[in-house]
């Protein structure tokens, strides 16, 4: 079963196309990640899912179900807000069963679910507490409780981790992982962050001025970016992206290699260049190259290589890894 | 250099307590001197101390006074400040709401409108005229809704700049638990409410409990007596009981005195909440 398709979906604010004709397939029980620059319409495509805000044209199905006019409470869908948007005058407990109580559920019943999505979610102790006494992590636990009671078709995260430092980031990353794997829902999660989308996602969506660029597996994404922009966002640091003449020696408009898959040595090599900058991480270290012919790179070694600003290096890329893009920014296989 | 500068602040300071003690206390003291005199003392109205103190004997005089009017009013106005303060609080709050929350092209005239009845003075003669055409002039449901009328700008401005303060994401989610527009209000936004409604229920009921020309013009009639026209008891063209007055002004400024005192934090905490955009 489909958990969620998206076909032909646009949206306009006045004369501006905010997202420019999105066709999109999720499987049930998948991990989608929405990726890609601040503006570029991940949010607001969130937001048509979650039927916050409606589509210019364009039709939205969940489980099978034609949702594009449909109320958000009867989409079947749960959303987890950036700002966790917990109502600060209820308890935890409230905050998360308000949904139930608004479809006049039985009180024995809401305080089962309540309870079981609290022990899920480790809440129990913190049940009768405000939300204002509640650390970033536990907010954003109570935020996620209050979207499993409603066991919704698909879960929708807006950049739920943004608030968060980088230590409780990344174990919210793993929990939230944690949490797929154990109900196994569908979830459409929305982030900047390119770590997270390549950590967390089944599937990754990334998006550019209101259009999809590519999706993939982050794998794919990573090995065979289908084009410029996809190549430059995905991986960090960046993919060396060149174009001009030193590209078209090499048959390509616009020549990428990452800076992981090019090698130095002291002779030789493909390219000679010079050290100008080298950052140190411990495991390995990012090296800055002014290469003759393709002007700057960078380059990944080990981080125990002995290698020194102004040194002279020879460069060279592994054949297997090059991507090469024509003048329209597509990959050429 | 700093000691003469904390000098000249301490100056500055008493000055201005001096001041706002002249303003305020003053008149106070005299009011409350009056009305512990007896009724020769108090017609010379000045600030000597009473040779006899008759604060008692004025008390039920003043209470008792044309078959216990002066109850008949209090129940009068506290009937007119709760009903017009219940209602300008769920008015005011609606409308503020939905002003701040959802854009048209009929918002700015709507703010237009509010923004008039601030500033444009009412007209009593149409407004009688207009009362008596749908039978609500010497009504006490009619004066109700002439205060309400009269303080849902102050109100209405007072919310909305509250309101801004209050995430949109609250709203959403709100909507996404299933709740209907009205109980996203009620339920959700209503309660956050709360600082500036304290602020909005003390202001508007000192206001509407302490009015007198209102109740004045649109609410003649000896059943209809509002507080502050029983000062007119005692006062008539050729003679004036000032101590009876005086001690009938004792009775009708105690009660707003003593909100006041005790929800003046709030006043000025809800004022200036929406100032500074969250």
């Amino acid at each position: 079963m489909t958990g969620l398709k998206l076909a032909g979906v646009t949206k306009s604010f006045g004369a501006v196309d905010v997202i420019k004709g999105i066709d999109l397939k999720v499987e049930h029980g998948e991990f989608c990640v929405f990726v890609g620059p601040s503006g570029c319409g991940k949010s607001t495509l969130l937001r048509i899912i979650a039927g916050l805000e409606d589509v210019t044209d364009g039709t939205i199905e969940i489980g099978g179900r034609d949702v594009t006019w449909a109320e958000p409470s009867e989409r079947g869908i749960a959303m987890v807000f950036q700002s966790y948007a917990l109502y600060p005058h209820m308890t935890v407990r409230d905050n998360i069963g308000f949904g139930l109580s608004l479809a006049r559920m039985p009180k024995a019943q809401i305080a089962a679910k309540v309870g079981a999505a609290a022990e899920l979610l480790q809440l129990t102790p913190l049940l009768d507490r405000k939300p204002r006494a509640l650390s970033g992590g536990q907010r954003q636990r109570v935020a996620i409780g209050r979207a499993i009671v409603r066991d919704p078709a698909v879960f929708l995260f807006d950049e739920p981790l943004s608030n968060l430092d980088a230590a409780l980031r990344a174990q919210m990353r793993l929990e939230l992982t944690d949490l797929h794997r154990k109900i196994g829902a569908t979830m459409v999660y929305v982030t900047h962050d390119q770590v997270e989308a390549m950590t967390m996602a089944d599937k990754i969506v990334v998006m550019n001025a209101g259009r999809i660029e590519q999706v993939g597996t982050p794998m794919e994404l990573y090995d065979r970016p289908a084009t410029v922009f996809v190549a430059g966002f995905i991986g960090s640091p960046r993919m060396n992206l060149i174009d001009g003449p030193a590209a078209a020696a090499m048959g390509a408009a616009t020549y990428g290699i990452r800076p992981e898959h090019l090698s130095l040595s002291d002779d030789g090599g493909r390219w000679r260049a010079r050290v100008r900058h080298i950052e140190r991480l411990g495991a390995d270290c990012i090296v800055y190259l002014d290469v003759d012919g393709p002007g700057a790179m960078m380059a990944r070694v080990g981080g125990a290589d002995p290698i020194t600003i102004g040194q002279e290096v020879g460069v060279t890329p592994d054949p297997a890894r090059e991507c090469r893009f024509d003048a329209q920014g597509q990959a050429v296989r | 250099m700093n000691r003469k500068t904390a000098r000249r602040a301490r100056i500055k300071g008493g000055l201005t307590l001096a001041l706002f003690f002249f303003v305020f206390v003053v008149p106070f003291v005299f009011i409350a001197l009056q009305a512990v005199k007896n009724r020769q003392e108090s017609s010379l109205l000045n600030f000597a101390w009473p040779s006899e103190w008759v604060f008692w004997q004025n008390f039920i005089t003043v209470i008792s006074a044309r078959d216990y009017m002066l109850l008949l009013a209090y129940f009068n106005s506290i009937v007119i400040t709760v009903g017009s303060v219940t209602l300008l609080v769920i008015f005011s709050a609606m409308v503020g709401y939905v002003l701040q929350r959802r854009k048209s092209r009929l918002n700015g005239f709507v703010m237009a409108l509010v923004l008039a009845g601030l500033m444009i003075p009412p007209a009593v003669v149409p407004t009688i005229w207009v009362l008596q055409g749908i039978g609500l002039f010497k009504t006490i449901h009619g004066m109700i809704l002439i205060q309400v009328a009269y303080g849902l700008s102050f109100s209405i401005l007072l919310y909305r700049a509250f309101i801004a303060t209050i995430p949109r994401d609250l709203d959403e989610a709100a909507r996404i638990d299933g709740a209907k527009p009205w109980q996203i209000f009620f339920r959700v936004v209503l309660p956050l409410l709360k600082p500036v409604t304290v602020t909005n229920i003390v202001v508007q009921s000192i206001g509407i409990f302490n009015d007198f020309t209102n109740p004045l013009y649109y609410l003649p009639g000896r059943r209809n007596v509002t507080v502050q026209l029983t000062v007119f008891n005692f006062q008539s063209q050729f003679s004036t009981q000032y101590n009876l007055m005086f001690m009938n002004i004792l009775l009708v400024t105690i009660p707003p005195l003593i909100v006041f005192i005790f929800f003046n934090r709030q006043i000025v905490a809800g004022m200036t909440a929406g100032a500074i955009k969250g």
